[in-house]
């Protein structure tokens, strides 16, 4: 009898034994819900996934979070729409038990998944997301580290002054961010620039004809179009304008980052030529050590120089697994305080959440800029910084009468 | 508003009516002869689009699109043919029997698998061919040379289409088996022949309605949906199994869009075109061209 229950503890202790150095390394999951298949902003979703996978692998390479447990990532596409955004997200809080979820490009799935995010008690970060009521709502787990639509609104309003514009129009979809875009835009301009006139078009994100829309503008004689289409949306804008006599006759301001995509000038060829755009990230800026150590590997891995969305994807990964060593536990209310507690190193700058006033809640911001390409097939890196003054590397050219 | 302008709205209406009724005709077509709905037409007109625009950028390049054209036209011609043969022929039983529930199964799968293998070989990102030909004035739009050259190409396909029909044997048969699939059997015509050249040309129409897109509303996997569902709007309200009905409908389509997005709201216009259908619906349910079936 003894023989038997020594040789049966033998056993468990030999399987714990065993067992006990493999639970110790499971590993910690990050999830990454973004946008790979349209209607979604596929492209930017696909950037975003490179720089999460880039960060992962360099926590990994320096000996992973929490004493050796190794980042892996769990990859979710929400196609841009908040029914798949929700169902992503509830996978990865409930089966995959992601510790956090970076990633969040549309407004609307941000919106609708930050609310899953206080159910399962799993800190979600915009990404991309800009829409003011993402983190004017004051929800425990949300955190953004992008601009928001107030700024940007402001921003290209003080552009627009700057400019000496008096009558702009502003083309957008019906989106979340599409209608924030008007709002705010509109308040902007009687703060900033009251007696300038605005006229608004809100359009369904699905339509692919702009055409009445864009003569309607025309006919109105704007001096500056705002372009507020993401993804298809914001080309056909564009190319629809050219092909009607109004871009780039008509100064066109694009209200993200896109024109900075390789696919820019395949998809639009000549048409994309006097564009403005607002970026977030120029290859002429100073980056910190670990925004440099990133821009080094991105370039000798993709041959190009890295888009923000891939930066700011790195930067939340690298972030979160120092949220875990600080916080010293993968509970997720330790790491909300360990995110709140802390600062961290970000692609540009040091990264720190507070709770501010209205939007400004867990919420920090990087730069805005407003960049122009002046020729065709132009490369990001030559294309010239036109605003904020300070900042500025070139002035901003109007487009020679065709 | 002065007159001008209301032009230029009508006639961009009229344009995109024109261009959308070469995929309800394609719908209608395969309606009228194989009395099934095919659901996954949106996505022949997504790959007539990428054929082209692949045929483009690596054969023929920018400047000889136009040989692109009936090459992506005969490339989905062939995909319908080899779809009909295996996938939907099993849906009729001796010929006349069909199981309508089969092919929407089926038709619907098809956009699934479409759609996902669309971005599975090319990606998500949407291209477009280099245009077709450079911005001009129409009349008094100024409009894009590709939606000039797509309206045209799409008037000489109807015509072609109404000449085969008309005119030729098969054209014959088509309508005969149109108004009556058995009595086209007595006459000795094998019906589910027929069937599959009828499906082969109805994707063909989608496919040169894709291709002469492209350069405009772009090439990406979910690129068909829309004109799908206009495609859907213009056979009800032209009428189902109509060949005239599919064009007066698409205009009228195009052009209550172009004026509603303008005069009323951008954001609802889907709904415009939704209120023009409801309200032939309740006053004449077949459509402006359709005829009340008939039971024997």
């Amino acid at each position: 009898m003894i023989g038997r229950v020594r040789t049966a503890l033998l056993a468990a202790l030999l399987v714990i034994g065993l067992t006990a150095p493999a639970l110790a390394q499971k590993p910690v999951k990050i999830g990454v819900l973004t946008p790979l298949s349209p209607p979604g902003d596929a492209a930017a979703g696909q950037f975003i996934v490179r720089g999460a996978k880039m960060g992962a692998e360099d926590v990994n390479a320096r000996g992973g979070v929490l004493a050796g447990r190794k980042i892996e990532l769990v990859i979710e596409d929400d196609a841009g729409t908040p029914e798949k955004g929700a169902a992503g997200f509830r996978k990865l809080a409930s089966q995959d038990q992601a510790v956090a979820v970076v990633g969040q490009f549309h407004s609307s799935v941000m919106t609708a998944v930050q609310a899953l995010a206080e159910q399962f008690k799993v800190p979600v970060f915009s990404t991309q997301a800009s829409a003011r009521q993402i983190t004017e709502r004051h929800l425990n787990y949300t955190f953004r580290t992008h601009v928001i639509d107030p700024d940007r609104c402001q921003m290209w309003t003080r552009w627009i002054k700057e400019r000496g514009f008096k009558r702009a129009a502003l083309i957008t979809e019906n989106t979340d961010y599409g209608v924030g875009l008007v709002d705010e835009t509109k308040k902007a301009f009687a703060s900033i620039l009251p007696g300038a006139e605005l006229r608004t078009i809100i359009f369904d994100r699905a339509v692919v004809d702009l055409t009445p829309q864009l003569l309607e503008i025309k006919n109105w004689k704007p001096d500056v179009l705002l372009n507020g289409g993401i993804g298809t949306p914001m080309y056909l804008i564009i190319k629809q304008a050219y092909d009607v006599g109004l871009h780039p006759v008509v100064p066109m301001l694009i209200s993200y980052d896109a024109p900075t995509r390789p696919e820019y000038w395949k998809t639009l060829g000549e048409k994309g030529t006097w564009a403005s755009f607002i970026v977030y990230y120029h290859p002429t800026m100073k980056l910190t050590a670990r925004g440099e150590a990133f821009r080094k590997k991105y370039m000798a891995e993709f041959k190009e120089d890295p888009i923000y969305g891939a930066l700011n994807a790195y930067a939340q990964v690298v972030l979160m697994a120092d949220t875990l060593n600080a916080a010293k536990s993968d509970n997720s209310d330790e790491l909300v305080k360990a995110l709140l507690a802390n600062k961290f190193e970000g692609w540009n700058g040091t990264i720190s959440f507070s709770r501010g006033e209205g939007p400004y809640w867990q919420q920090w911001t990087p730069p805005m800029l407003v960049t122009q390409y002046t020729r065709p097939e132009m490369s990001f890196g030559d294309a010239k910084i036109v605003y904020p003054p300070d900042l500025k590397t070139g002035d901003w050219m109007a487009a020679p009468k065709r | 508003m002065d007159a001008f302008l209301l032009s230029q709205y009508v006639l961009s209406g009229l344009v995109i009516g024109v261009i959308y009724s070469l995929m309800a005709l394609g719908i209608t077509f395969i309606y009228s002869i194989m009395k099934m709905i095919n659901w996954g037409m949106g996505e022949f007109y997504m790959i007539g689009s990428y054929v082209q625009y692949a045929l483009i950028v690596s054969v023929f390049g920018p400047r000889r699109w136009y040989l692109a054209l009936p090459l992506a036209m005969g490339a989905v011609f062939l995909l319908g043919l080899v779809v009909q043969r295996f996938l939907l022929r099993p849906m009729f039983v001796g010929g006349i029997e069909r199981r309508d529930e089969y092919a929407t199964i089926i038709t619907i799968a098809l956009m699934v698998f479409f759609r996902n293998l669309a971005i599975v070989l090319g990606g998500p990102n949407q291209y477009a061919p280099p245009d077709y030909a450079r911005p001009m004035t129409l009349v008094t739009l100024p409009i894009s040379g590709n939606r000039v050259v797509a309206l045209a190409g799409t008037l000489v396909l109807l015509a072609l289409f109404c000449l085969v029909i008309k005119k030729t044997w098969v054209g014959r048969a088509l309508r005969g088996a149109a108004q009556n699939r058995v009595g086209i059997q007595t006459a000795g015509i094998d019906v589910l022949r027929l069937d599959m050249l009828a499906f082969g040309v109805g994707v063909a129409l989608a496919a040169a309605a894709g291709a002469l897109l492209a350069p405009d509303f772009l090439v990406y996997p979910e690129n068909g949906a829309i004109s799908t569902f206009k495609g859907f709007e213009i056979i009800v309200i032209g009428g189902l199994g109509s060949v005239l009905g599919s064009v007066v409908g698409g205009v009228l389509l195009g052009v209550i869009e172009a004026l509603g997005s303008v005069f009323l709201s951008a954001a609802y216009k889907d709904l415009y075109g939704f209120l023009l259908l409801i309200a032939l619906l309740v006053f004449r349910p077949t459509g402006l061209f359709g005829e009340r079936e008939r039971s024997v």
